[in-house]
């Protein structure tokens, strides 16, 4: 009875060496191919909204309505450097609604009123249209749905505002749903120091 | 400052076309492509002036490196700990305790992401597809419960899954699901590896996890989710109150996994032979019907010491100690 309990032990110690082996040998093989840290980006080159000869495409608004999270991990960001600073932004203001008393345009473009309007450098407070305006957009309003996305685009603005996904929401899915609903497969897997890079797609 | 003298000439042309605009809404669509913007070049800071510094771009960093090595970290301590509370101390309450840490920390603090089960589906990717890697978080956090689990058994399962925890502490009634039906409907498990692992090495195009979409648990980690996946979720849980750990025992990929790993394992909850009283009480006590003859059995064990806190053997060598 010791005897064959001995030999059961020794064919469990056995097998159990070989699975180790297997087990070791595949993390083995993984690790050596392995990657740094890997999140979901939008490619803006890609992108519907921000991709350059797509002016007559209606607005895309798949990264509101798929993500996972409540409020999208998918928002719009103004690039400071590229954006024109224009007295009627044509992704702030509906510059088809009717103008009001101050020579403005009476919308707001924005559904969640997002965007923050406000003058910088020398402010001229006599002639507000002959200042430079910084529009930045709220992270906590803003869901990605495109809209300002899609007006900043060329030919209307310079194309400075684009989707990016916001990592302090992305709960990071293993098959993201925007990008298997992405007509364009514009969200991409990206590793770490690209993903966060500053790339618009290039205009004038 | 040509560039004021440019943005007030674009202003009279633009007043000029929202006026347009005004006085023939027909016309709105003609009216947008004929908006002409005030710039062709984005002013600069040093163009700007009044001392406008350009501020930088607005972009979250995703979690830090540190603290995804500090998740496998406490991945690997609570699996040890598990095994000490479970093996060596026998404590019922304590390994309830490790597991409702264990809910919280991986569960609802990191919304149970990244986690064992899905990352089956992306090592089988990455085994198969040559352009496909996989960080080194994720491969350890893929093997360890594997090779925890060839020495002691399903510990993962017991006090550190999240989506065991969950089920572990709705079980309210637990019936005796049948031997042959509990056999057969453990085999679901395997089906549905096979079909994960199938379903998740195709081509990049057509690839799908699974697991990760049908995942019943994910939704109440992250307080929201599909309506339909939440009704899955409630389902499952109402059924864990009387049917213990449905999920973990009936359709969990990765509980496939482990179950083989545990075959070999010779450490584990054991009911002690020279100490027994052949009473059965632990066989009733344990929910997940993982107790055959007075024997526990590795492979469906999930480590929740039911059977110990039940025996009085236990509880007497308990006060004794």
């Amino acid at each position: 009875m010791s005897d064959g309990m001995t030999r059961r032990d020794a064919l469990v110690k056995a097998s159990r060496a070989g699975v180790l082996l297997a087990l070791g040998s595949t993390a083995g093989f993984l690790v050596r191919k392995a990657d740094g840290q890997v999140v979901w980006q939008v490619d803006t080159s890609k992108c519907v909204n921000s991709r350059l000869g797509e002016a007559g495409t209606p607005i895309c608004s798949l990264c509101t309505t798929e993500c996972v999270v409540s409020q999208s991990a998918v928002r719009a960001v103004n690039h400071f450097a590229k954006c024109g600073r224009c007295y009627i932004c044509p992704a702030y203001y509906n510059i088809r609604s009717a103008v009001d008393e101050k020579g403005l345009p009476s919308e707001k473009l924005c559904p969640r009123d997002a965007i923050v309007r406000k003058p910088i450098g020398f402010v001229d407070p006599e002639d507000p249209a002959n200042n430079f305006y910084e529009y930045t957009i709220v992270e906590e309003k803003c869901d990605g749905c495109g809209i300002c996305v899609k007006n900043c685009m060329e030919p209307l603005g310079l194309g400075s505002i684009v989707l990016k996904v916001r990592y302090d929401l992305c709960v990071d899915c293993n098959r993201c749903a925007i990008s298997t609903a992405c007509p364009k497969d514009a969200v991409v897997r990206q590793q770490l120091p690209d993903a966060l890079a500053v790339t618009w797609p290039e205009s004038r | 400052m040509t560039w004021r003298g440019q943005t007030r000439h674009a202003r009279a042309l633009l007043l000029a076309l929202l006026c347009l605009v005004v006085l023939w809404p027909d016309r709105a669509l003609a009216q947008q492509v004929q908006y002409e913007r005030p710039v062709d070049v984005a002013p600069q800071q040093q163009a700007i002036g009044g001392g406008y510094v350009t501020p930088d771009v607005q972009k979250p960093r995703p979690r830090q490196y540190w603290l995804q090595l500090l998740d496998v970290f406490l991945l690997a301590s609570a699996m040890g700990l598990g095994v000490w509370l479970v093996v060596r101390r026998r404590s019922r309450p304590l390994a309830l305790a490790l597991t409702i840490g264990s809910l919280a920390y991986f569960g609802f603090y990191r919304q149970g992401c990244i986690c064992p089960i899905g990352s089956i589906q992306n090592v089988a990717v990455a085994l198969t597809d040559p352009g496909y890697a996989i960080p080194i978080v994720v491969t350890a956090v893929f093997f360890l419960p594997l090779v925890v689990a060839v020495f002691f058994g399903r510990v993962f399962c017991g006090g550190v899954c999240p989506l065991g925890a969950i089920q572990e502490l709705v079980v309210l009634k637990p019936v005796q699901v049948p031997r042959r039906l509990d056999n057969a409907l453990g085999l679901l498990k395997y089906v549905y590896l096979g079909a994960a692992i199938l379903l998740a090495v195709q081509p990049a195009i057509s690839r799908d996890f699974v697991i990760c979409r049908f995942d019943p648990f994910v939704g109440f980690f992250r307080r929201e989710g599909f309506a339909h996946m939440m009704a899955i979720g409630s389902g499952f849980l109402v059924l864990g109150m009387f049917v213990g750990r449905p999920y973990c025992r009936y359709l969990c990929p990765y509980g496939a996994l482990l179950a083989w790993c545990s075959r070999l394992a010779t450490r584990g909850v054991t009911i002690t032979p020279d100490r027994e009283l052949d009473c059965g009480l632990c066989a009733n006590a344990c929910p997940y019907g993982a107790i055959e003859k007075n024997r526990a059995v590795r492979k469906e064990c999930l480590y929740c010491a039911r059977c110990y806190a039940a025996c009085p053997c236990e509880t007497s060598v308990g006060a004794a100690v």
